[in-house]
């Protein structure tokens, strides 16, 4: 006697898997294995092509924003002030003010203008 | 190759429906699996790893493709087969278990496949699909329900 079998059943259903390996399975399996095997060290289509090429772009384009961002960050560290830009502070006080590397404190500046 | 291509063209037609699209993405799906093969884990076993390579390669397929073409005749047709009545009905079922099956969400006709026809567990349909065995067991309950009744139908038309 053929047991019965539940949707809830954890086995697979044979007339099921039967029935539909009967409908799915494609015609002239040899044929099919050989036009794989014929497609094997053929070039990659275009598509895969690119695929791989944007993987390395991206880590490229990665590395080389790095590496601009610290070579740009260094530069603005490190540039001295513009010889013209100087002189045309009034006072030295002044000078010091438009050479410095980093904005003042502005409690300090401000400090200074409540002592006037 | 000869060992996992009929599993990969059948997986592929059940995502598919059509013959071409489907050998098409099996095609694809075999040679993406070849380039990757580095990323595979030989701890694991290798069926459902293809698997899941085969399943993504035609799901890709469906959504890119934009017009549906209609089934060629079925190249099983030859001469010297079964009687041409008995090969008529199993052609006729084929055809119908095809549209029940179209008719499924695309998850639950990968599920009952590669459970019912191809034999994975339900753990490892899980890994194939990227869902929770619950909701492989949910998958296949459903669709067996629906093709089972399409095939109570059918003995009971032949009876």
């Amino acid at each position: 006697m053929t047991p019965q079998v539940t949707p809830f059943d954890h086995r697979p259903d044979r007339a099921l898997g039967a029935a539909l390996r009967a409908a799915l399975t494609g015609a002239d399996e040899p044929a099919f294995v050989t036009r794989v095997l014929a497609r094997v060290g053929r070039p990659l289509p275009y598509w895969e092509v690119l695929a791989s090429w944007s993987r390395a772009g991206i880590t490229a384009a990665a590395a080389t924003g790095l590496i601009a961002t610290f070579l740009v960050g260094r530069a603005a560290a490190s540039s001295t002030p513009d010889p013209d830009f100087l002189a045309s502070a009034a006072t030295a006080s002044a000078r010091r003010l438009v050479a410095a590397p980093r904005p003042p404190d502005p409690s300090v500046v401000l400090a200074g203008i409540e002592d006037r | 190759m000869e060992r996992y291509s009929a599993s990969v063209r059948r997986v592929a037609r059940a995502v598919l429906g059509d013959p071409d699209d489907a050998d098409d993405a099996a095609q694809d799906a075999l040679l993406a699996a070849l380039v990757k093969l580095r990323q595979y884990d030989p701890q694991r076993p290798f069926g459902p790893w293809l698997m899941r390579v085969v399943a993504n390669a035609a799901t890709d397929r469906r959504r890119r493709r934009t017009v549906r073409r209609v089934d060629p005749l079925d190249g099983n047709i030859v001469a010297g087969g079964p009687a041409p009545d008995v090969e008529m009905q199993r052609r006729a079922l084929g055809q119908q278990l095809r549209e029940a099956l179209a008719a499924l969400p695309e998850r639950r006709r990968i599920a009952v496949v590669l459970f019912d026809v191809e034999g994975y567990s339900h753990a490892e349909i899980g890994r194939i699909l990227g869902v929770p065995e619950g909701t492989v067991r949910s998958e296949v309950f459903h669709a067996r329900r629906a093709l089972r009744a399409l095939l109570k139908d059918w003995k009971e038309e032949e009876a």
